[in-house]
């Protein structure tokens, strides 16, 4: 028998290194550690970066059987598929061009009307096209992982919209990609508008109903709402451009015991598409007014009152 | 050592062989995540025991402790929930190693579930605390199915070492 079958070192009787316990203790005590920085403080952004570019090959190894599942699905699917799809886009751009014509004369009449206002205009920012590459696995959170990041100009906070709607919002970037958190979210929130009424609502995402749907939180049991309402970005928080479609109401449930409805709506975004768009935060955001000192109290009925400091430009920092 | 009787004499491990078992551990728990399933087994926590009983002192709560964040950052999961699951995971493995490999491989697994299971209600317990979120039922399943492949796993990852030491292409039987 070859001398090389058998472990030829004995295992060290008395350099054992740390102990099971203290290594426990010590990897326990790291990992809590992590999970404080994370959740409480927030600094685990650039631990997540490197293991993130670390791990970039194993990903983007992990994903070849997928795309390679994918490009054989797409060469089988056959001409006539395609032929039926260019049929129905066909169709759909003579329907749109109709619509088009429309929306060319009322962007025009917009822009006119909104430069005799002197309205803020509502600047489209730049956008990015991305691909998704996996939904994560975390049972416990809805987000997927796009293919661009910090280095092709991703910011975090943008919002992330598909054909159909609002996606979500990227929430951590890295080196070479981002992560979106999905609307359906339980820690997620968009302000919303019910393009009916343009009444104004806050809905929060909630994985478990329908299947993954949006919750409007403090509606009154008698608000104006109906099944099949279309909820639009409202634009007022400065992240999600106005006018951008997130869902429809789907079910509403209005109890005697409680003045709240418990409002459902179901997100219009398909759950799995591949292609989205990232728009940059909205920027344009009129600066904090300075602290203005506040103005003496002036009774009506005394003579000689003293004039009120001009807010703007005074003595006082000016940071936001 | 003192070895179970009947048992064949093991070759020594190739240390690239194990490093290389994890890698493709840590690919293949990627590519089951992209299922979407969470019923799905935790390859890279059975490849992980398994090297933890066999060879404790090649493999242990350090390598446990990396690919824990690795497979949190890939996840997106709260960092630190899979690192501290393997770790505690790891050191039950590291305090049964010498107990288990005295039992046949199909006794094995009936020691092994609770080790898997502890790592699942480990991981459960943390987004608790931290999220408020409730487990699914389905993931129950994952510890019982790392625990039905674990004779699976125990013989591919032990094949390298059964083999003979020379090859005699012309022996006569």
């Amino acid at each position: 028998m070859a001398l090389d079958s058998i472990d030829r070192n004995p295992p060290p009787f008395f350099r054992q290194g740390l102990s099971a316990l203290s290594k426990l203790v010590l990897f326990g005590l790291l990992s809590v550690l992590l999970m404080a920085a994370d959740h409480r403080l927030g600094l685990s952004q650039p631990v997540r970066s490197v293991v993130s570019v670390v791990l970039s090959p194993v990903q983007w190894l992990s994903l070849l059987p997928q795309r390679a599942g994918a490009a054989l699905q797409d060469y089988f699917k056959g001409v006539d598929q395609a032929r039926d799809e260019a049929r129905q886009y066909q169709a759909r751009t003579i329907a749109q061009a109709q619509r088009l014509q429309q929306a060319e004369q009322l962007l025009q009449e917009n822009q006119h009307l909104r430069e005799l206002l002197e309205l803020r205009k509502d600047t489209a920012g730049p956008t990015k096209a991305v691909q998704v590459l996996y939904e994560t696995a975390d049972p416990y959170t809805r987000s997927i992982v796009i293919d661009m990041g910090a280095l092709s100009g991703i910011a975090p906070g943008s919002a992330v919209v598909d054909v159909a709607g609002v996606v979500g919002q990227v929430t951590r970037v890295y080196p070479l990609s981002s992560e979106v958190t999905l609307l359906t979210d339980r820690d997620q929130s968009i302000p919303v508008l019910n393009a009916r009424t343009g009444q104004r609502y806050l809905a929060m995402g909630d994985p478990l109903t329908l299947g993954g749907s949006l919750e409007l939180r403090f509606v009154p049991a008698s608000a104006d709402l109906q099944e099949g309402d279309l909820l639009t970005t409202s634009g007022i928080d400065g992240v999600y451009p106005a006018g951008l479609q997130v869902g429809r109401i789907r079910q509403i449930d209005r109890r005697i015991d409680t003045a709240f409805a418990k409002v459902h709506a179901t997100p219009m975004a398909q759950a799995r598409g591949r292609h989205m768009l990232v728009l940059a935060p909205v920027s344009d955001w009129p600066q904090r007014p300075s602290k203005a000192e506040p103005a003496p109290r002036v009774r009506p009925g005394r003579s000689n009152p003293t004039p009120a400091k001009a807010p703007a430009g005074g003595s006082s920092g000016d940071t936001p | 050592m003192i070895m179970p009787a009947g048992r064949p004499l093991l070759l020594p491990v190739n240390p690239r062989f194990i490093v290389a078992t994890l890698f493709l551990a840590l690919l293949l728990n990627m590519l089951l995540g992209l299922m979407g399933q969470n019923w799905l087994p935790d390859v890279l926590a059975m490849v992980l025991v398994f090297w933890t009983i066999h060879q404790p002192r090649r493999v242990g709560m350090f390598t446990a402790f990396v690919l824990g964040v690795a497979m949190d950052v890939h996840a997106s999961a709260l960092l630190g929930q899979h690192a501290l699951a393997y770790v505690g995971m790891s050191y039950l493995a590291s305090m049964m190693h010498r107990r288990v490999l005295w039992f046949p491989v199909r006794e094995q697994p009936l020691q092994l579930l609770p080790l898997f299971v502890a790592a699942g209600v480990i991981a459960w317990l943390v987004r608790l605390v931290t999220h408020d979120a409730w487990p699914q039922w389905p993931q129950l399943l994952a510890p019982l199915l790392q625990t039905a492949l674990w004779p699976v796993c125990s013989h591919v990852l032990l094949a390298p070492q059964r083999r003979p030491v020379e090859r005699d292409d012309i022996r006569p039987l």
